[in-house]
């Protein structure tokens, strides 16, 4: 029996996904192949696939507009996109819309491998991801996200910018070990030798602001040498 | 026009109307006669019309140099904007050759190959990994002029200890002398508006150059000091300086220096400092000299 996940690639571009299909393959993957949004769309439907790698960028119907399509058909299956977008506030404004993640073109394969993996492991069947809900909670902390608030015990705290969408990406991405780089890019928009500092200065914000202890954490865990990771249970809530 | 402006066109004006009032207290009900006959009013006459002349020469002239400006405000922007096109379209058309070149010597590396193509394939897959960093800095930098930007009150005092205390850690520092001097009388260094991190990154960024272009043994001093509505932060050391010709290249984007061809950097480092300085409503200069060394500066409004 057959037990891989089935996984969807949509690129306009054979040549990356002529390199790409046998990568995943190797990878332990089943891979289909859609070379447009329509394509994908009727694709879809046959091939059920458990997650969708998706170009944004495509003749015919973008990826955006295929996203939007499946969201509003109350299709939850799990979507990587492929982008350039530079500016972090647009990556945000993708995640909304009902992306899982999204990673940038060009990206190492084996980067796109691991989040694959790490968003099937993540997603629960038929469900929204947690990146498009719009209240978190975890424990005593409720993240309000379109409101750009947070709450400790029903008390709202006090975070500079940064801070918080740290934490949003955070909270969205419980149980993944984030890298600095990775969270520079996804909260700063940029990665830069210094950067990695940064994220050590605002983490140590938030635990201090949540009270979090570095010793015995109860939401922000540092993995040495590699970064950190979310591991208070997160809920949606409304 | 500034009040100085208007005192002084009106100056001609003022004076003839009290040469006026004083050499004459009759009232006069004929104009004609009183233009021909009497040297008071010719005064005030006088006074007024060369009032009324530089007052109109220079509005004139203050809307003339407006206009100049507003066109090279309009060129400067039209030139941005083309820049910020050419940097997406550049980044479009090379984003998926990349990611096609960078999955294609993966799936190469797949079964394992002998030593000779092994060293091949990492050697050019550095190289393609280096261009993707450039494209994506590029972008980067082009982005952060038109990203809007979240302030708040920033201790330039603090960030520049915190830089120092950084650079003094690293492992490329030797046994340069590295100094920090900040100024606490009559008062302390004033905070400024802005993005601690980009502020952080610009700071680091030329203490960062300033080791990497001294040799041990260097001096390189970090001083701060406020001279009213600015602070203004300098980077000094005593390297090989750069020689005059280079000094308003170093910061065009990609531009490497004759000293800079031998240190590792992506001729991106100072473009970004000047970037982020400008976003914050400041400036950056450089004085140098060859064999003594160079000071750069950053004058950013003070709170």
């Amino acid at each position: 029996m057959n037990n891989k996940p089935k996984i969807l690639l949509v690129d306009d571009e054979t040549a990356i996904t002529d390199r790409l299909q046998p990568f995943l393959s190797r990878a332990g993957f089943d891979v289909d192949v859609a070379s447009d949004g329509e394509a994908a769309l009727i694709k879809i439907v046959s091939y059920t696939p458990d997650l969708i790698v998706l170009d944004v960028l495509m003749p015919r119907m973008d990826g955006r507009e295929v996203l939007r399509q499946l969201r509003q058909k109350g299709d939850w299956t799990p979507i990587i996109l492929l982008t350039q977008v530079g500016e972090s506030a647009e990556r945000a404004m993708a995640l909304m819309e009902g992306a899982d993640d999204y990673i940038n073109k060009p990206f190492d394969p084996n980067e796109l491998a691991a989040r694959i993996k790490t968003v099937l492991r993540r997603a629960s069947p038929g469900q929204p991801p947690l990146t498009v809900a719009e209240r978190l909670r975890s424990g005593d902390l409720v993240v309000d996200r379109p409101k750009r608030r947070a709450y400790l015990n029903a008390i709202e705290i006090n975070l500079s910018p940064k801070a918080m969408s740290l934490l949003e990406y955070l909270i969205t991405h419980p149980d993944e070990l984030l890298s600095r780089d990775r969270l520079l890019d996804a909260v700063w928009g940029w990665d830069y030798p210094i950067g990695t500092r940064t994220v050590d200065t605002r983490i140590a914000e938030l635990r201090r602001v949540l009270g979090d202890d570095p010793g015995d954490p109860q939401y922000i865990e540092t993995i040495p040498g590699q970064g950190y990771r979310f591991i208070g249970k997160v809920e949606k809530t409304s | 026009m500034k009040w100085w402006g208007w005192i002084l066109s009106l100056l001609p004006a003022g004076v003839g109307i009290l040469i006026g009032i004083l050499a004459t207290n009759e009232n006069i009900t004929n104009p004609v006669l009183f233009l021909r006959g009497r040297f008071a009013v010719l005064a005030t006459l006088c006074g007024v019309t060369i009032s009324i002349i530089i007052i109109a020469a220079a509005q004139f002239w203050i809307h003339t140099q407006k206009k100049h400006n507003r066109e090279i405000q309009g060129v400067r922007k039209q030139a941005n904007e083309d820049r910020q096109r050419f940097l997406q379209r550049l980044d479009h058309e090379l984003k998926n050759p990349l990611t096609v070149i960078r999955a294609g010597l993966t799936n190469m590396t797949y079964e394992p190959l002998e030593d000779y193509l092994a060293n091949e394939v990492s050697a050019v897959q550095a190289q393609v990994i280096r261009i993707s960093h450039l494209v994506a800095d590029l972008r980067k930098l082009a982005a952060l002029e038109i990203t809007p930007l979240e302030t708040t009150v920033v201790s330039m005092a603090e960030l520049l200890t915190e830089v120092v205390n950084v650079v003094k850690d690293q492992a490329n520092m030797g046994d340069r002398q590295l100094t920090l001097i900040l100024p606490h009388a009559p008062w302390p260094l004033p905070d400024v508006e802005g993005d601690p991190d980009l502020l952080l990154l610009a700071v680091h960024n030329l203490l960062d150059n300033a080791v990497k272009f001294t040799a041990p043994g260097d001096t390189i001093e970090v001083r701060a000091f406020d001279d009213g509505s600015d602070i203004v932060i300098e980077i000094a050391d005593t390297g090989p300086g750069i020689s005059e010709a280079e000094i308003d290249r170093v910061w065009e984007e990609l531009y490497r220096g004759e000293q800079a061809r031998s240190v590792p950097g992506s001729g991106l480092g100072l473009p970004l400092v000047r970037a982020i300085i400008e976003k914050h409503g400041g400036n950056v200069g450089l004085r140098s000299r060859p064999d003594q060394g160079t000071v750069f500066s950053v004058r950013l409004p003070a709170i």
